[in-house]
């Protein structure tokens, strides 16, 4: 009897000492699957980069308070390596051997509809920042016991985003051309993503008036001097280099001394690194920026974002500013937990989010998930003035009220 | 007819990069017996290097000469240290080399990022002949392209080193009994074409910006182009280096765009089919023990 009071005071002397501890050390953890070596490198690392800057901020800040415990978020990078295989592996790692609760990633659209088959049958909440998955979700899938219910996509509809910026486009370069632009080249990487991407696109320029021609290479394209000759051929008034960064940053600068248009749009090309790289051009040149901008925005938060991203140590890419596909929503997350008081409830966590409106770096107006849990903001298109590196003019373009003529939405 | 001359312009830059990885590899796969799926890399490397010494402020041909020394030291490290001990054994060496390729990617990711990188075009002219826009730069790639393979054919082909190196592939025990010192040759083989590796990424930088992952995409088109002009022969990789370049810029131009890298590689496929010892002739590749 002696010993068991013994033993009853030195273990509840133990749980004194030790249980504060332990509680301020509950972990959160989180998965990041993003491409850190392979084609979509330059995206993949603004995955991470973002998500360790948002750990950073709430874990300094003190965690997350849910249900009278603090959490810190513990992060649990993988490289995918930009193969669909490596990044279904990584998923099973993630959910079955070290059981994240949410998933941010990853950059592709296939790549992000394998890993949802994972997520949603573990209940894993899943932040993927590519608007092709407006392809599956839907009423269907979307619902309670829909295999897309945790998925969540954190980039606007390709319809909205494709609208926006072509409006943004023509609007920008049409006063600085000889004549109003009609015949426009969309020239396009030929893998999933610039297939679903650039069809959109198509549409919104179609819709804008052009004449639209599209020009497909194959991805890891090098050269680009051949087939920009056969555009150069197609005498357009505008080329459109659609959707890869790194492929546009290699193009470029060929189309340039090749003289294949009187003017330029470079999709997924963010103006810091237009400066960076020193470009210029006697043509006018426009580019945009899936949300804001990295070099040239005027909002004060967006600069305080880029400042504080580039200090943790991320490279300064072509895709910079797509990192802000992927930091809003873990504030978003954390906030959806901490009001549903539990991080074992995810359906519950699904129908905070659902309804919660957040004010977020990536947009002036408030984050909301509409009911197929996509987001809605505008796109950022700049124009740099001819002969220059770093003199920018950018107009922020709201997305148009519906899908144009020909296409179905999604 | 301006935009077919700028095709046949265009097909004539893209060949020569391709030339000087292709020449790089015959050389090695089918002179020393090596199959080095790491010279892309080398070639990477290559670019690299000479993205780092522009940068730092040396002048672009100066550090041309830094990358070629630079990797042909790796060259004679991984000849010495590594690929001299599967020589006998060619599939060891091969699945190796896949090895060690991945490791110099993510070395270079380590040391450099993974940002793709690039430098001011060395010469920075375009001149236009005629309605034909003729980049100054490629001109520079094509000359010195042409002055390698010169070098390179009358080496292997006129000169004492040349025909020792012959004899040795011909028959490796019979020259060692003349007093060939094959395990040299091999060694200096495998360091000339990993020089020409780091000329080839050198002058490719200075017209394409360049990736850790560059040399994973480049090794099968240096394989294609010696495997189509014969293992070990310069005049077949300089002619396999051409059809592939010729076919790229008209398939672009005048095929189906996106299936550009098709085209090629089913050209390569028939010729192996019909000429299986490729256009001009060559060895039979790494020997089998």
């Amino acid at each position: 009897m002696k010993t068991l009071s013994v033993a009853l005071v030195a273990a509840a002397f133990v749980g004194l000492v030790v249980r504060p501890a332990h509680a301020a050390d509950e972990e959160l953890k989180i998965g990041v699957v993003a491409a850190e070596s392979g084609s979509f490198v330059s995206a993949g690392n603004t995955i991470v980069a973002a998500a360790k800057l948002a750990t950073q901020q709430i874990n300094d800040a003190g965690g997350i308070k849910i249900g009278g415990k603090t959490y810190k978020i513990k992060l649990y990078i993988r490289d995918n390596r930009t193969d669909v295989n490596v990044t279904i592996a990584a998923a099973r790692e993630l959910v079955d051997d070290i059981g994240v609760k949410a998933i941010w990633g990853t950059e592709t659209h296939d790549f992000s509809v394998s890993m949802a088959k994972i997520t949603g049958a573990a209940k894993v909440l899943q932040f993927s920042g590519n608007s092709s998955l407006g392809a599956v979700l839907d009423d269907k899938s979307v619902a309670p016991g829909g295999w897309l219910h945790y998925t969540f996509q954190s980039e606007p509809q390709e319809w909205q985003r494709s609208g926006s910026t072509a409006k943004g486009v023509l609007s920008l370069l049409t006063p600085l051309m000889a004549h109003p632009p009609k015949h426009s080249v969309v020239f396009v990487g030929n893998d999933a993503t610039g297939q679903y991407l650039s069809s959109h696109y198509v549409k919104a320029l179609e819709a804008e008036g052009q004449q639209v021609d599209l020009v497909k290479y194959p991805p890891d394209t090098t050269d680009f001097s051949p087939l920009l000759t056969r555009i150069k051929g197609m005498n357009p008034d505008i080329v459109h280099f659609w959707y890869n960064g790194d492929s546009t940053l290699t193009a470029f600068p060929q189309a340039l001394k090749l003289e294949v248009a009187p003017a330029y749009f470079l999709f997924g090309v963010d103006p810091g690194i237009y400066q960076e790289r020193q470009l210029k051009s006697d043509k006018p040149v426009t580019m945009s920026c899936v949300p804001v901008c990295w070099g040239s925005s005027p909002y004060p938060v967006v600069q305080d974002y880029f400042k504080k991203y580039f200090e943790l140590g991320a490279s300064k890419g072509p895709q910079s500013s797509v990192s802000l596909l992927y930091y809003d929503y873990f504030f978003m997350y954390a906030k959806a937990l901490e009001e549903v008081g539990s991080i074992d409830q995810p359906d519950a966590v699904v129908d905070a989010l659902l309804k919660m409106s957040y004010q977020g770096v990536v947009s002036p107006v408030p984050l909301t998930f509409n009911a197929h849990h996509q987001v809605t903001f505008a796109t950022e298109v700049c124009l740099v003035k001819p002969g220059t590196s770093d003199d920018f003019n950018c107009t922020v373009e709201q997305p148009p009220p519906a899908p144009p003529p020909g296409d179905t939405g999604g | 007819m301006e935009i077919f001359i700028q095709q046949l312009v265009n097909s004539l830059s893209v060949a020569s990069v391709t030339i000087l990885i292709g020449i790089g590899i015959t050389l090695i796969f089918g002179l020393a017996g090596i199959v080095n799926f790491a010279h892309g890399e080398f070639l990477m490397i290559g670019g690299m290097i000479t993205w780092f010494l522009v940068t730092s402020g040396m002048n672009f041909f100066l550090a041309l000469v830094g990358a070629m020394i630079f990797v042909g030291v790796l060259g004679f490290v991984a000849e010495r240290g590594l690929f001299q001990f599967t020589l006998n054994r060619p599939m060891n060496g091969f699945i190796m080399s896949i090895g060690v390729s991945v490791i110099l990617q993510h070395a270079v990711i380590r040391l450099f990022n993974e940002v793709q990188k690039t430098i001011p075009d060395p010469v920075g002219k375009v001149w236009v002949v005629g309605g034909v826009n003729v980049i100054a730069m490629r001109a520079v790639v094509v000359s010195l392209t042409a002055v390698v393979v010169a070098i390179t054919y009358f080496g292997i082909s006129r000169s004492r080193y040349g025909m020792a190196l012959r004899a040795s592939i011909a028959d490796q025990e019979t020259a060692e009994l003349m007093g060939i010192p094959v395990r040299r040759y091999v060694t200096g083989v495998f360091v000339y074409g990993s020089v020409l590796a780091g000329l080839g990424g050198a002058l490719m930088i200075a017209l394409f910006p360049i990736t850790p992952f560059t040399g994973s995409v480049l090794i099968i088109r240096g394989f294609a182009v010696s495997l189509i002009g014969g293992l070990g022969n310069v005049a077949g990789a300089v002619a396999g280096g051409l059809i592939l370049g010729l076919v790229d810029g008209l398939s672009a131009g005048y095929g189906f765009p996106e299936w550009t890298d098709a085209y090629s590689l089913v050209v390569m496929i028939a010729i192996l089919i019909l000429r299986p010892q490729g256009l001009l002739g060559g060895t039979l590749g790494p020997r089998a023990t």
